[in-house]
């Protein structure tokens, strides 16, 4: 059962948070909660265990930070693994592409549409946006021509 | 083959991105050895038209018609994806007729998103005459599609809670005859493609997909398939009416262009069997559920949806701060780990395999850009 061997082989990083999600709200078997500093470490658990990456976003949460959020999933067993860090708005994340090379894309699209860097990433450079283009347009305080703002929360 | 001093000897080709061949615009910069490629670069985004910006503004209703735009080859899966997560996220059920109402239409439009994979795909390698054929066949369900959902091509028919219009016997007449008649076509198309020697020669052991690649690319879909993983979102994580059908899910063994193309084609067989099951089975009762909120103000969370479309595995995720407007909306789209792939697998192939490769994934790059 992968919702008793992730927990097992999370364990020694000293996670912030590692529980069982509420599936039928969330869809997410197992939720976890971790610095960025410590996503490699996950990820390579995480492929230890057999996992992919479904998906790596990220939420412009408040004024001062964002949470990046890193899917995981299974191609044998059905167990979804949500990983939320916090990180403070103009810090840098540890790439994980050198350990999950489908990063390498998420980060370089999460990099265009919210201008998080990650640190040790090898062609960080915009995916979707032309390349010189000035705007984040995922950030709150970004507003298109004739749009009406979206406030960022408090 | 490749040897020191790399520099002198290589040379950039570039494809794209006005190629009828890339499926949409996609550009590829090839670092070129000779006639072999030492190294490739996908450059995307030029049908970048912003969703995920554009559902940050607009209210949870009015975000349903960009569903269809995503991928408009399979737009139906897009919708329902789309539509379960919004349904998870207030807890409102959908009626049994509903669900199946969804999953008849979901695979017709399957079918039509397969059929034209094989005859855009097979004009990409050199066969103009498949392509009549399955453009005949996909204008039927395009026709019975019409009926119901009013479009031919970007659908915007599930809503939340149900679907807005029930199918008539017209509908059900017309699919069940349609279902005999692509049946019967099935050999036709073995005959003109699977047991054609320059397809098999092009194909077999071309573009191999190993099954630790499609792990840390994160391949889903048939092309994940064709590698010998069964992992299908109807079956490893059962939703809507799925799992009152039996059907199965084909794989391959070698993970090559061939195996990706006898998965799909098997595909449509078992899609054909889900619909005439549906069809047998099909309940009476509503089609929408009722109390279905006009005004959609989720409480504060968030929420992952996944479902199977054409392409594998699309994701919904939402995350609500308790606005009549989604905080945010990520789209998890089967195109993009796919093509991250080509990255790797266009290394030491001959320029002469980068379409068939490219077209064996069938990417839709409208997706991919979103």
């Amino acid at each position: 059962m992968l919702t008793d061997s992730i927990p097992k082989a999370l364990s020694p990083l000293n996670l912030e948070k590692v529980a069982p999600g509420e599936y039928a709200k969330t869809g997410y078997h197992l939720e976890v909660t971790a610095t960025p500093e410590q996503m490699p470490a996950v990820a390579q658990a995480m492929i230890k265990e057999g996992c992919f990456l479904e998906s790596l976003t990220a939420v412009h949460t408040s004024k001062e930070a964002f949470t990046l959020v890193y899917h995981f999933a299974n191609f044998y067993e059905l167990c979804r693994t949500a990983v939320h860090a916090s990180l403070p708005d103009g810090a840098e994340a540890p790439t994980i592409s050198h350990i999950i090379p489908a990063a390498d894309w998420y980060e370089r699209e999460v990099y265009d549409l919210f201008g998080i860097k990650f640190a040790g990433h090898p062609n960080l450079k915009r995916l979707l946006l032309p390349e010189d283009a000035d705007i984040h347009p995922l950030r709150k305080e970004f507003a298109a021509e004739g749009e009406v703002k979206a406030e960022a929360p408090q | 083959m490749i040897t020191q001093g790399i520099e002198e000897k290589t040379f950039w080709l570039n494809l794209g991105p006005q190629h009828p061949s890339t499926h949409g615009v996609l550009r590829i910069l090839l670092e070129m050895d000779g006639e072999y490629i030492a190294s490739a670069e996908p450059v995307i985004g030029y049908g970048h038209r912003a969703h995920e910006h554009m559902a940050e503004n607009r209210n949870y209703h009015q975000f349903l018609p960009n569903m269809g735009r995503v991928d408009y080859l399979h737009a139906l899966a897009y919708n329902h994806g789309y539509c379960m997560a919004v349904e998870k996220l207030i807890g409102v059920v959908v009626p049994e007729r509903a669900e199946y109402i969804r999953v008849i239409t979901n695979e017709l439009n399957r079918l039509t998103s397969h059929l034209l994979w094989f005859g855009a795909y097979l004009m990409d390698l050199g066969a103009f005459t498949p392509f009549l054929y399955c453009f005949d066949d996909r204008e039927h369900i395009l026709d019975l599609l019409d009926q119901v959902t009013g479009s031919r091509l970007t659908y915007c028919y599930y809503r939340f809670g149900g679907v807005p219009k029930d199918i008539d016997d017209d509908f059900i007449f017309g699919t069940r005859a349609f279902i005999k008649r692509l049946r019967s076509r099935w050999v036709d198309y073995h005959n003109l493609v699977t047991k054609n020697v320059i397809f098999i020669h092009r194909a077999k052991g071309v573009g191999i997909f190993t099954k630790e690649q499609c792990q840390l690319y994160g391949i889903t879909g048939p092309s994940l398939r064709g590698s010998g993983i069964p992992y299908d979102i109807r079956k490893s994580e059962p939703y809507s009416a799925y799992p009152l059908f039996d059907f199965e899910i084909p794989i391959g063994e070698n993970g090559d262009i061939y195996d990706r193309y006898i998965v799909r084609l098997q595909e449509m067989e078992q899609s054909c069997r889900i619909i005439e099951q549906a069809l047998d089975k099909l309940p009476n009762g509503p089609i929408m559920a009722e109390k279905v909120p006009k005004r959609i103000k989720p409480a504060v969370g968030e929420v992952y949806q996944a479902v199977e479309t054409a392409r594998g595995e699309f994701g919904t995720y939402i995350v609500s701060n308790g606005d009549i407007k989604p905080y945010r909306i990520k789209l998890r789209v089967p195109s993009f780990g796919n093509l991250s792939l080509m990255v790797e697998s266009f290394k030491d192939n001959l320029v002469a395999d980068v379409v068939a490769i490219l077209g064996s994934i069938d990417v839709v790059i409208p997706e991919i850009d979103r």
